[in-house]
């Protein structure tokens, strides 16, 4: 078959030299559009959400928080206001997590008590928080057992992408107009009753 | 970017033409040419006689001169009849200004007069030259006023793309413009080859056609009882589906959805559906007598290169055998001693995403030869060893999926289209999502660059203006349509200059044709010029390909047609198709 002969000797230089007309498919690379992180929910983990914790011990940032549950809000607080509102804070470690969506978000797991213990709840909590450092995981709470059942994913899911945001910079935008630096703050004002 | 030195010179070239024997499906019989050229502006002019007597273009066609001419294929189709050479290097400035302007709303369309009119330069009227092409269609003998007519006509235009060139030569990306023109070479031979049809059994459908439509109506819609005599009656089809329990989409008016790719969508979910999508198709489409049929049997029409925004061809629906309803396809039959091979690229637009957006999760799937099943995988919803066997339900839920998300298909509709709560639609999204994101942050970027920088490209420099255009599923959809339809070009062109007979271009396919003792080896060459179009356009990346051999006396059969073709042929008592690829014996005849 000639025709076949004529393929097979023409089509390579032909197909260098089309390799080199050929342009990028890098959409974006010069407009340097950059996902902007504004918002960090500061919180449990919703019923269906499988999260993953982040397993450097950098991402997990110690703070005092005062909780407001009427208006569903928390603050940090930083040591010398929380002295004056001592049985209004709980010290916690808030810890790093994304969900499968790549929505990240930071867990707040109270610190033991001064006898070194946790209630059930808070013991639970911190358990399923260190297991989701290896394992994709959603927690359900158990008022009959006092905590919180732990599922884990069965399939082999791929692992999380974490973003390039330091703890630092993720506890900024949580608690952004959230921190609480003296006792002038309007929210101190009201639980210390001056206003 | 200026235009090449070319030491020969550049040249204008029209020519005006009619179908032999004046019957549309025949090549063409030059009438008359004329060529300027350019910055002298000498300009000749060739009465059909004077053609017919020349061995090759009375001008330079070697690779120190350039030919220019507006919709190129038409005069490449004369080049071949009159048995010329073609150039080694062709403008054609309508797929330049297409190219230039695809995406913008435009005041006089993409005509020669359109381009002239977008770039303010003088043109004659739209009437003046309706009124010289239809004379120049009629096929003849025209007198000497006549004659003087057409050709100064003819010179009309090359003057026009004299003016054309100068004003748009700065605009045009030469070294990929070049590469266009080859494909409107390509163009022009596919065209000329045409598709081999069965005319035997296509006279018989034309003539019995009327009484095959009441007939059709009778046998499927007794089953349904929507038709009043061929109308199809949208409360009678809402009563039967709701005596079945099926749930239709509906209109934001309210009404039923009544278009085609509905039935389509629906029929896949419930088959019941499948045989009345198949009788409104079959009723609705067929035009048989604007099938363009050429007195040698062969379909040929306009192929229509780079009409869709995509950059595609879009040939006429109903012209092309390719368009109509495709139990028609069964019409393509090779002639005696010959065989055909429908060559198409294995889940093209899924490799084109994993390719160009480098996400390697996706390009294992593409791999794995199966992607749909490898995405039930990666997603962890199936286990490693599964297969279409063991995993047959979840599998055609994560094809939907895949196919959701290249057509940019919600979760409602991808819920109807797998007969699955909304929930389950929403998983298999998100789950795609999770699974290739590094193919979405590209495709997110695809939309930024469409929204920020205004355009959107692909491999070979087909682009399109996004100033009018921000709808996100057309937005994200592109890249995958555009080097789609470079691929093709890519393939056009390195088979039909390899000398392998190409019959037509047909979306992600290629229909090409060789003499039985030589079919084979035609068809692993055409695979291995199809895979090297792949690597050429993805940067490496191969995408494999399948090809259907039909081998005289066999005819061509596309799956979803086989009942209804069967079920006509029944009607007009010819030899039913069978799965085996044997013709059965012919039942009586019943019309």
């Amino acid at each position: 078959m000639q025709d076949k002969t004529v393929a097979q000797q023409n089509t390579p230089s032909k197909i260098s030299t089309l390799n080199a007309l050929r342009l990028p498919a890098n959409y974006g690379a010069t407009l340097g559009v950059k996902k902007l992180l504004t918002t960090v929910p500061v919180g449990k983990p919703k019923k269906a959400q499988f999260f993953r914790t982040h397993s450097d011990e950098n991402m997990v940032f110690p703070a005092m928080l005062l909780e407001q549950k009427e208006a569903r809000e928390t603050y940090i607080v930083i040591p010398a206001v929380a002295q004056e509102l001592s049985e209004l804070i709980r010290p916690v470690q808030l810890f790093t997590v994304i969900d499968r969506q790549n929505n990240v978000f930071l867990i707040p797991v109270p610190l033991p008590g001064e006898g070194g213990t946790r209630n059930p709840w808070h013991e639970s909590l911190a358990q399923a928080v260190e297991l989701a450092k290896q394992n994709w995981l959603r927690i359900n709470a158990n008022m009959t057992l006092g905590g919180y059942d732990v599922y884990t994913a069965e399939g082999v899911l791929p692992e999380p992408e974490w973003p390039e945001h330091t703890i630092d910079e993720l506890v900024e935008v949580a608690f952004r107009g959230k921190i609480i630096t003296n006792l002038d703050h309007p929210m101190v004002q009201s639980l210390l009753g001056k206003i | 970017m200026a235009a090449p030195i070319y030491s020969e010179g550049v040249r204008f070239v029209d020519f005006e033409f009619h179908p032999a024997r004046c019957h549309e499906g025949n090549p063409p019989v030059p009438v008359c040419m004329v060529v300027r050229e350019w910055s002298s502006g000498h300009t000749r002019r060739y009465w059909q006689d004077e053609l017919q007597l020349m061995g090759s273009a009375p001008f330079p066609t070697c690779d120190r001169a350039l030919c220019v001419a507006y919709f190129a294929s038409a005069e490449m189709d004369c080049f071949q009849v009159l048995g010329w050479a073609l150039p080694t290097h062709l403008l054609d400035l309508f797929a330049e200004f297409r190219c230039l302007t695809n995406g913008l709303r435009l005041a006089h369309g993409s005509s020669l007069l359109g381009a002239l009119l977008h770039y303010g330069l003088p043109t004659i009227s739209g009437e003046q030259k309706d009124a010289m092409r239809d004379l120049v269609l009629t096929g003849g003998p025209w007198n000497k006023s006549e004659q003087t007519a057409i050709l100064d006509y003819c010179q009309s235009d090359v003057v026009a793309l004299d003016q054309l060139f100068s004003a748009m030569q700065n605009e045009i990306d030469w070294p990929r413009a070049m590469l266009r023109g080859r494909y409107m070479q390509a163009v022009s031979g596919m065209q000329d080859n045409g598709i081999p049809i069965d005319t035997e059994t296509l006279e018989k459908l034309k003539t019995h056609w009327s009484a095959i439509q009441d007939q059709l109506i009778a046998d499927i819609d007794c089953d349904y009882g929507v038709y009043e005599g061929r109308s199809f009656k949208a409360n009678r089809w809402e009563e039967y589906l709701v005596r079945h329990d099926i749930p239709w989409p509906r209109l934001e008016s309210g009404r039923l959805d009544m278009c085609d790719s509905t039935f389509r969508e629906m029929a896949r979910t419930h088959p019941r559906v499948a045989p009345i999508r198949e009788l409104r198709s079959a009723l609705s489409d067929m035009r048989l007598s604007s099938l363009q049929v050429g007195d040698d049997g062969r379909n040929r029409c306009l192929l229509s290169p780079f009409r869709a925004r995509t950059g595609r061809n879009q040939p006429s629906n109903s012209k092309f055998i390719y368009g109509p309803s495709v139990w028609l396809r069964g019409l393509i039959q090779p002639r005696s001693g010959w065989g055909l091979a429908y060559v198409d690229w294995s889940q093209q637009e899924f490799g084109i995403a994993a390719a160009l957006s480098g996400d390697l999760a996706m390009q294992t799937a593409y791999q794995s030869g199966d992607p749909y099943l490898a995405f039930a995988k990666q997603a962890g919803a199936v286990p490693p060893d599964a297969n279409k066997k063991t995993h047959k339900a979840e599998r055609e839920q994560f094809t939907a999926c895949v196919l959701a998300v290249q057509y940019g298909m919600g979760e409602e509709s991808l819920a109807v289209r797998i007969n699955q709560p909304v929930a389950r639609a929403r998983q298999l999204l998100a789950l795609h999502r999770q699974t290739y994101r590094q193919f979405w942050r590209w495709s997110d970027s695809a939309v930024d660059e469409a929204v920020l920088g205004g355009r959107l490209w692909a491999a070979f420099g087909w682009q399109i203006q996004t100033a009018d255009e921000l709808n996100d599923r057309s937005l994200r959809n592109f890249p995958m349509q555009a080097n789609g339809a470079e691929m093709l070009r890519i393939a056009s062109i390195l088979l039909t200059e390899a000398g392998i007979r190409v019959c037509a271009p047909v979306h992600d396919a290629l229909l090409i044709e060789a003499p039985l003792d030589e079919l084979n080896e035609v068809v692993t060459a055409t695979q291995t010029i199809m895979r090297d179009a792949s690597r050429i356009v993805l940067d490496g990346f191969e995408l494999s390909s399948d090809a259907n051999v039909i081998r005289y006396p066999d005819r061509y059969m596309d799956d979803r047609g086989v009942t209804m073709w069967n079920k006509v042929m029944n009607l007009i008592g010819e030899p039913q198709y069978t799965s085996d690829l044997r013709l059965a014996d012919a039942p009586p005849a019943a019309i």
